[in-house]
């Protein structure tokens, strides 16, 4: 399973990714499905199970927005908890790909 | 697989879960299909991209699960948070059934005791002053009322730990879930 390390690895930051993503902007479930599935090939069946576990966790709250054709979207932002803890897992993130580049760096 | 397809495997492994639950998660596929199609996608393609309902549901459920033993206590849900991780294969079966039995095995037999205790309290309370006991009737019914006042005091106790192993298995249970969760149609 060469697949391995790279699935660990999205799992990892999935959450972390829809975080800045809603920093930047709200959004809506397919928007952020989208953009995950381009960028880092996620399984787009993924963000719903993602999405309901962040709102009951306090990191996202939703709202309606009339849409001119069909049902009123749901939107997504962040709660001050969201924001919270992607300011925190931003830290950790980037101190753990600096340390992992200095080493897999010198390794080379 | 078509979405009137996608959406009944869907549904009919969300059952069971609350009925605006269900609603919601539906809608929030519904619009999922809705907004490929204004993008130009067809129905087979959106459902390949989305994954397994099966699997889907299931992780829906074990997320509903957990959230419903972390708002209330209860056996029943309990259970429920259980089961739905076992689906799931979040739990390492082979691993903590034996562990789980030993566990849930003194706590019965702890319970068992409790009950005896109780029943054995209540027995010499009622009938201990009839049988002309050493001490005196009032010594026997003294001891009586003491028995079902451990008894009913370590039924608290043990309550207690019950709870206490149901939210140790939970937090287990979700260490492993938090990583397994993100992956499934990657699986």
């Amino acid at each position: 399973m060469p697949e391995t390390i790279e699935i660990q690895l999205k799992k990892g930051v999935l959450a972390l990714c829809v975080l800045a993503l809603l920093s930047h902007a709200d959004s809506y479930a397919y928007e952020i499905a989208s953009r995950l599935t381009r960028d880092i090939d996620m399984g787009e069946g993924t963000i719903y199970p993602l999405m309901r576990r962040m709102q009951s966790d306090g990191l996202v709250e939703t709202y309606l927005v009339e849409s001119q054709s069909g049902p009123p979207r749901k939107y997504y932002r962040l709660t001050t908890a969201g924001r919270q803890s992607l300011e925190q897992q931003k830290a950790e993130w980037s101190a753990f790909s600096r340390a992992v580049n200095d080493i897999v760096g010198a390794a080379a | 697989m078509n979405r009137a397809e996608f959406i009944t495997r869907l549904r009919r492994g969300l059952a069971g879960l609350p009925v605006t639950t269900i609603a919601d998660i539906v809608a929030d596929h519904e619009a999922h299909f809705a907004d490929a199609q204004a993008a130009g996608r067809s129905e087979a393609e959106t459902a390949a991209a989305l994954g397994d309902p099966d699997r889907l549901a299931r992780e829906l459920r074990a997320e509903n699960g957990l959230k419903q033993w972390e708002e209330k206590k209860n056996p029943s849900n309990a259970l429920a948070a259980v089961l739905a991780l076992l689906g799931l294969g979040a739990l390492d079966v082979m691993f903590l059934l034996p562990l789980l039995m030993g566990v849930l095995g003194v706590l019965f037999g702890m319970l068992v005791a409790v009950v005896t205790i109780f029943i054995a309290g209540g027995f010499v309370f009622a009938a201990g002053p009839l049988t002309g006991p050493p001490g005196g009737p009032l010594t026997a019914f003294l001891a009586g009322l003491g028995m079902m006042g451990v008894a009913t005091c370590l039924g608290a106790l043990l309550t207690l730990a019950t709870v206490g192993v149901f939210n140790a298995v939970v937090w287990y249970a979700r260490l492993h879930f938090r990583l397994l969760k993100p992956a499934m149609d990657q699986a």
